[in-house]
This record gives C-alpha cells, structure tokens and sequence, in this order.
C-alpha cells in the first residue's frame, strides 16, 4: 500500500497534473478579487474573524499571492514554494470556514467570482473542496523527482533534488 | 529539510507579491486605503476605496432621531434594498427605489419629488451601503437636502416603529 503510494506520488504526469490544475484554480480565484478589492475587503469583514485593521492588508495582498503562487505553479518556478504558500492559504481558509461552520454564521466565502455561475456551496462542500485542493498540493509538495515543463527545478519540501545539484 | 533554500523560495515568492499587490493597489481606480472603516458604532462601515461613497456626516446616527424625522413628515424615506426585501417590509410609507435598478427607477421619483424635498435613504443597516450610494446617485440628480438613516430596516423593525 505504502509503495502504491509513493509510486503516485512520484509520478510525474500526476504532480503536473496536480500543479497546473492547483495553479489555475488559484489564477481564477484572484481575479475577481484584484478587479474588485472593496468588495472583497467587505467578505473579509464578513468572516467576523479578523481584527479591524488586518482587513485591508488582507485584502490587498491575498489575491497577489494567489495570482503569483498560481502562476509559479503553472510555470515550474520555485513549485515546492508555491505549493507551500497555497497549501498555506488553504489551511487558513480550512481554518476559517470551520470556525464559522461551527458559529452556524451565513457567509459569502468570496473564494470565487460571486454566486458561482448561479450555485451556491455550503460551507460543508467548501470545506470538502478546500482538503481536497490542499492533499493536491502535498503531491506537489512532496514530489521527488524531476518536475515536468518547469522552468525552474526545486526538490521537495523535505530535500534538495539529488538529481538537480548541477542546477 | 532544505530550510535556507526554502526561505529563498519564499521571500522572492512573497516579495514580488507584496511589490505588486500594493503597487496596482495604489494605481487601481478602484483601490482601498490600507485602513477601512469596520467599526459599525461609528457608521456604515466601507473599506474606504477611491469609489467610496460613504460619506458619515450624512448619517442619522440613531434610531430615535430618524423616528423624530419621520414623525416631523419633513422627509421622504427611500428605501435602496431589492424588490425582494421591500415587498417583505419596509418602512411605512417608504418610496421604492432600489440602488441596483435605479436607471429603471429614478424617472418616476424625480417626477414625483422636487429637487428641494428633504430625502432620508436606508437599506438593511450598518453594514450596508446601498443607502450611501443611493444618497449619492440623488445628489447626482440635483437633490441636495438628503440624510442616510444608517440603522436602515433592522433598526427600525427592532424599535417597533410602524412597518408595512
């Protein structure tokens, strides 16, 4: 089973796979976001979560780091980084949205362009949604090899990749 | 674990995120200040962008003086909420005129209502602005007596005032 394992999680189609479809759920989640950053400052707000004058930070910088984490995981720069700084994102919005799962708080959780193409998600599916990008993104974390169509090589989160020393 | 190379990673990572995160914030026509107004005590809250239209020295500040308005039948309220929420309750004798229909809307006010006629806007509470933007597209029209009755609908229906 353990071997199963490390075999997928070593192959190389998997991990870009996994790397382009977590980069492009991460350009598509900034874009509303940087387009209308009043609005997102207002959902932030909406959290009841955060101290009043971390709302504007958060507002201003959480869809760059989503825009550029994206990009650098579609384009192989610094992948096991990116990987960290998602991961980290998604463990924030885990966080978040269990916390108002548990108040039972109705909430926009702005994480898309606004009502989803008309279908609203329950904090529940989000939640399920939200591990399920984060396990994504310990593939590419934890990947050992030689990455494909990357620009620029990093080993895992663990080591440096013994194969790239010349890089 | 590879913690020096890592750090590298991330500090050109987050930098050039941070570089660019508030260098298109502070050029965007629709950028924020780094300090919004999120305290509801002290009014409508707003992330304070370039597009703000929250304007405080607008607000009624309580409940009572806008019942006191209302009992003086000096103002017209106006509500800026959906068809949806108006049809549910609103303040008795309140015009509709919802912020995001307004185009379909204004014609028939301002042929109802003089430019002079004292106009009191709401929507459902501090933490809707709708109401501020309603003040503002009237000010765009020519009105220029208008107040924003902050407590909007909420406040009102909670201090039992007369719905319908």
């Amino acid at each position: 089973m353990s071997s199963y394992l490390i075999k997928m999680l070593n192959n190389s189609w998997l991990e870009l796979a996994a790397r382009w479809f977590l980069g492009m759920i991460f350009l598509y989640a900034s874009y509303h976001k940087i387009a209308a950053p009043a609005q997102f400052a207002k959902i932030i707000y909406g959290y009841y979560l955060f101290p009043d004058i971390s709302i504007n930070i958060i507002a201003i910088v959480l869809p760059f780091l989503e825009l550029f984490s994206g990009l650098a995981l579609i384009l192989g720069i610094y992948p096991r980084s990116a990987a960290l700084i998602t991961n980290g994102m998604l463990l924030g919005f885990i966080i978040a949205l269990s916390i108002n799962l548990i108040r039972g708080q109705q909430f926009d959780c702005g994480c898309f362009p606004f009502g989803e193409g008309g279908h609203t998600f329950t904090v529940g599916q989000l939640l399920v949604r939200d591990i399920v990008f984060f396990v994504l993104g310990l593939q590419v974390l934890l990947f050992d090899s030689n990455r494909r169509w990357c620009l620029r090589q990093s080993g895992n989160i663990l080591m440096k990749n013994q194969h790239l020393e010349s890089i | 674990m590879p913690i020096k190379d890592i750090a590298q990673e991330l500090i050109v990572l987050l930098s050039i995120s941070l570089f660019a995160a508030f260098t298109v914030n502070f050029f965007s026509p629709k950028g924020i200040a780094l300090l919004g107004d999120w305290d509801t005590s002290k009014g409508v809250i707003s992330a304070k962008s370039k597009e703000n239209v929250v304007v405080h020295e607008l607000e009624i500040e309580n409940v009572l003086a806008a019942k006191q308005i209302y009992d003086s039948g000096s103002a017209v309220f106006v509500d800026a909420r959906a068809e949806e929420f108006f049809d549910k309750g609103h303040i008795k004798g309140a015009v509709f005129l919802p912020v995001g229909l307004y185009d379909a809307y204004i014609d028939k006010f301002k042929a109802a209502y003089p430019l002079s006629v004292y106009i009191v806007t709401y929507c459902s509470g501090r933490e809707c602005d709708d109401s501020h933007q309603l003040a503002q597209n009237l000010f765009a029209e020519g009105y220029t007596n208008i107040s924003v009755f902050i407590d909007g609908h909420p406040g009102w229906q909670e201090a039992g005032y007369p719905l319908e």
